[in-house]
């Protein structure tokens, strides 16, 4: 018999289904006891709604005329002192009046109907370009302290270090506090920069550590060889360190960025109105709780994954000269 | 062309402090090539380190070319441009190609034109038989072939003095070869050298003097017929003895 043997997988990937559809049952016996009603069918309005914007009479006067112009119509009202008439377009299924009919001003005509971003497609954005300026900002401190950890001058490096002590050994949902009701009274910052802020400087801390340890893990036989060639500390840096430094870690940093995104739920406490806070304001006017929060989660997880298939991308593109 | 005077290195770690380079004190004039020998641990590769910078040494003097090393006024960086150097490792940039790593420094240190750089590059990459290898990546490469992409790359500077350091100890024996071809050929072609290697046949057919290193210090210096035939220090007696 050989060594190499292929043992049969199916039962494996059976018993992986049996587990996933038995925790999928457990899910609904669970939301059967406590008697909930689901309702799905409540979610998609708030990715995407239409408005009814209603339409009133700018003048008083007579209906002249109703063309069908599509789905809609166009009013022609023709004030009674026999001025330029006055058209209004509106849904022709929300149409109130008749050819004919006399109206005064301001009264009802009708409605437009026009598609509007709901609360959840929104918060997503806000979730998103607040995770990737606070990522970007992060990534800019954590380059700058990660060099500066490793820098020979003393007050650098403490510096350094201070600050990386100092945001990992405190809670991130009190640097959010801290940075909004402290530092944001003191120079009158946005809720947004405050919140941005705490999570540029949360993230910085860690890309810092990280990427320090990337920068120390290049064998010294590298800067050795670049610094033997007549380049600068600053050149050695750019061309030869941090390019290998940057791919090594690019593992770890995706983790971070992951985990930035997830944090960044925590600024909703400073009101704004990310994916969570979103959430949370919807399920008070609708009660779709359980509903509202898996779909929260599932926009998450998409989002995440997203992220990670773009630095798994990466790196396969890095991983070229190996 | 290298003139040292009464060089020390020490290396203070744990214990007690090691003088790695003791008090040496030598020249090496334009166009000679000298081969540094020795047990391991004898300083002969941190000496070599001294001559361009790369290891701070605690006293004394090196002068390369003129310019004194130590002098505040010195930018190291422009003596190590006029300062090649191979290591034992190649120490290629391994997310650079062999093109790329030949005409990097080129560009940033010398700041030659990509033209002019990669003309330079290709001309020096043929002459150590690799050029249909430009475009690789260095993992691409075998030990000897990187060795000598390594050369090329230190030559792209146009030194004016090469230093090796134990550049084919880490090679595979049936490499060995093709890169001391290209170091004999540098030679003849009238290169200033140090060369710290185990390589015998190398010091004896190549080098003008051969030097002796042991406990930091430079034991014996003399030509290589003189040296292998007739050594006056017994270290040197039984070091040979070991290695022939």
């Amino acid at each position: 018999m050989p060594l190499n043997r292929h043992p049969t997988q199916w039962p494996w990937h059976g018993l992986l289904a049996l587990i996933l559809l038995s925790l999928a049952a457990g899910l609904w016996v669970a939301t059967k006891r406590v008697n909930y009603e689901w309702r799905w069918e409540r979610v998609p309005q708030y990715f995407f709604y239409q408005a009814e914007d209603a339409q009133s009479a700018p003048v008083a006067g007579t209906i002249t005329q109703i063309r069908p112009d599509g789905a809609r119509s166009r009013v022609d009202i023709t004030p009674a002192n026999g001025a330029q008439a006055v058209s209004v377009t509106v849904e022709t299924d929300t149409l109130k009046v008749k050819v004919g009919e006399t109206v005064t001003e301001d009264s009802d005509i009708g409605a437009l109907r026009q598609w509007k971003i709901g609360p959840l497609t929104w918060g997503l954005w806000v979730t998103i370009w607040i995770s990737f300026v606070s990522g970007f900002i992060g990534l800019f401190i954590g380059l700058i302290t990660g060099l500066c950890r490793l820098s020979p001058n003393p007050t650098l490096r403490g510096l350094a270090v201070f600050y990386i002590e100092l945001i990992r050994g405190t809670p991130l949902l009190v640097q959010i506090f801290i940075f909004y009701f402290f530092i944001g009274t003191v120079l009158n910052l946005d809720r947004i920069v405050a919140g941005i802020g705490a999570l540029a400087l949360f993230v910085g801390a860690y890309t810092a550590e990280i990427i320090r340890a990337g920068i120390q893990s290049i064998a010294k036989g590298q800067s050795e060889a670049a610094r033997s060639l007549g380049m600068t500390a600053a050149q050695t840096m750019t061309h030869i360190v941090l390019p290998q430094a940057l791919k090594r870690v690019l593992p770890p940093l995706a983790g971070q960025f992951i985990n930035l995104i997830k944090d960044s739920s925590l600024v909703s406490v400073i009101a704004i109105t990310d994916l969570t806070k979103s959430g949370r304001e919807i399920i008070t006017s609708s009660f779709a709780t359980f509903e509202i929060w898996f779909t929260v989660a599932l926009l998450y997880l998409v989002v995440t994954s997203l992220l990670s298939q773009l630095l798994f991308w990466l790196e396969r593109r890095f991983a070229r000269s190996d | 062309m290298i003139k040292v005077n009464n060089l020390v290195k020490v290396f203070s770690g744990r214990g007690k402090p090691v003088r790695a380079v003791d008090n040496v004190s030598t020249q090496v004039s334009k166009g000679e090539v000298v081969v540094i020998i020795g047990p391991s641990g004898s300083g002969k590769s941190t000496f070599l380190r001294c001559l361009n910078g790369l290891e701070a040494f605690d006293d004394g003097q090196v002068i390369i070319d003129g310019v004194d090393l130590g002098d505040s006024k010195t930018n190291i960086n422009t003596v190590r441009r006029e300062v090649g150097m191979v290591f034992q490792h190649f120490n290629l940039f391994p997310h650079k190609t062999v093109l790329e790593n030949v005409t990097l420094a080129q560009r940033v240190v010398r700041r030659r034109k990509p033209a002019e750089a990669e003309d330079k590059a290709m001309a020096l990459l043929t002459k150590v038989g690799i050029a249909e290898k430009a475009h690789e990546y260095p993992s691409r490469l075998s030990g000897g072939q990187q060795q000598r992409v390594a050369i090329a790359r230190a030559l792209a500077m146009d030194p004016k003095v090469m230093l090796f350091d134990e550049p084919t100890s880490a090679l595979d024996p049936e490499m060995v070869g093709e890169v001391l071809d290209v170091m004999q050929q540098l030679a003849r072609e009238g290169m200033t050298m140090a060369v710290v290697t185990h390589e015998m046949g190398f010091a004896r057919e190549v080098a003008h003097r051969v030097m002796f290193m042991d406990a930091g210090k430079i034991l014996e210096d003399a030509p290589p017929m003189v040296f292998f035939t007739a050594p006056k220090e017994p270290r040197a007696q039984t070091f040979l003895k070991q290695v022939l």
